[in-house]
């Protein structure tokens, strides 16, 4: 039962997050950490954290974790199945037909509205983590530090959360 | 020739951290350019239809290059290759990290790399919103989106459903 209702879940995601792996990201918390209670908020920025300093799509490295976390190997073979479903199908129908659509103003118009919107679900998923996130004047420095770093000099990912990493084993608490 | 599809996505999805912007240049260039399978224009293409439909935007860009160059099974093996190098680390990782999660070394480290993760998130979302179009007389759009969804748990797929039926509307008029 749990396996039929991990493949549905992560279905459902992958169905309904537009914009890439930030946008996966929000509609997991969502499904995952509010709807069913498969994840504390805590639990939850962790995988985001090894999802991101893991090679592959974010989003496929969460679903993976989670499933593991969850239910073991099958469980993270059907919760990376559920997500790339709706791809596979959707995708597949858009590279089909997609010469022929683009061109459509209906078709323009719904891409555009709900790229806006994906932008307001990444937002939400801000809010929700940031209290379980940054709640220390450690934080507070880290995550201005780590923003700057970003923001400004483009530092990548990967070497930002190793350098965070250390930080937190040196300055941190536990 | 499908064993060399496979190979191209797999050595893209185990050397790629970051998630699918740090893998399109490089999908680029191997199909492009190294194994010119597909032209620039007709990737480009697919790009733009890989960022706009749902799901992964890697396993999109793989789906429709795959089924591009080699129909069915193409497209098979480039998503099998893209996702297969994520799914091994990510176990092997799971399984370590449930040894090890308890550990004072890993718990003073995640109480960095927590809001290390919140700027990653707050960074790439402002520059989505300088791409999308926003503007004053559109911010309010996903700004209530956001209260929505952040404050009040409204299920985002209401929202979606309403914001397509409403957009094939507003084409219309």
């Amino acid at each position: 039962m749990i396996y039929l209702q991990m493949l549905f879940t992560f279905f459902k995601i992958g169905l309904f997050s537009f914009g890439g792996g930030y946008a996966i990201l929000a509609m997991i918390q969502q499904e995952v950490v509010v709807k069913n209670a498969w994840l504390t908020e805590a639990e939850f920025v962790q995988v985001v954290a090894i999802s991101q300093m893991t090679p592959g799509p974010i989003a496929i490295n969460a679903a993976t974790f989670i499933g593991y976390q969850k239910a073991g190997i099958p469980g993270s073979l059907l919760c990376t199945l559920g997500v790339i479903l709706p791809s596979l199908i959707i995708m597949l129908l858009i590279t089909i037909s997609y010469l022929k659509l683009r061109n459509q103003k209906w078709f323009q118009m719904v891409f555009k509205r709900l790229r806006l919107l994906s932008i307001g679900l990444i937002a939400a998923a801000l809010i929700m983590i940031l209290g379980h996130a940054v709640e220390s004047i450690f934080s507070i420095i880290i995550f201005a530090l780590c923003f700057i770093a970003t923001w400004r000099f483009k530092l990548n990912p990967f070497t930002m959360l190793i350098v965070s990493a250390l930080a937190g084993i040196f300055f941190g608490s536990a | 020739m499908l064993l060399q599809i496979f190979l191209s996505f797999l050595k893209i999805g185990a050397f790629t951290i970051g998630g699918a912007y740090a893998m399109i240049p490089l999908i680029k260039k191997e199909v492009c350019e190294t194994r010119a399978w597909i032209s620039e224009d007709d990737f480009l293409n697919g790009l733009a239809a890989a960022q706009s439909c749902p799901g992964p935007i890697a396993v999109n860009i793989s789906i429709y290059t795959g089924y591009h160059v080699k129909g069915y099974p193409g497209m098979l093996m480039a998503v099998l290759g893209s996702i297969l190098p994520s799914t091994i680390s990510i176990i092997l990782i799971a399984m370590l990290f449930n040894q090890y999660a308890d550990q004072i070394l890993v718990r003073k480290a995640f109480s960095a790399l927590r809001p290390a993760v919140v700027a990653l998130i707050a960074v790439p979302l402002i520059q989505m919103a300088q791409k999308s179009g926003l503007n004053q007389k559109n911010a309010w759009f996903p700004f209530v989106i956001a209260i929505l969804v952040g404050t009040l748990n409204i299920s985002p797929v209401y929202l979606i459903l309403l914001t397509i039926v409403f957009a094939v509307w507003e084409s219309h008029r």
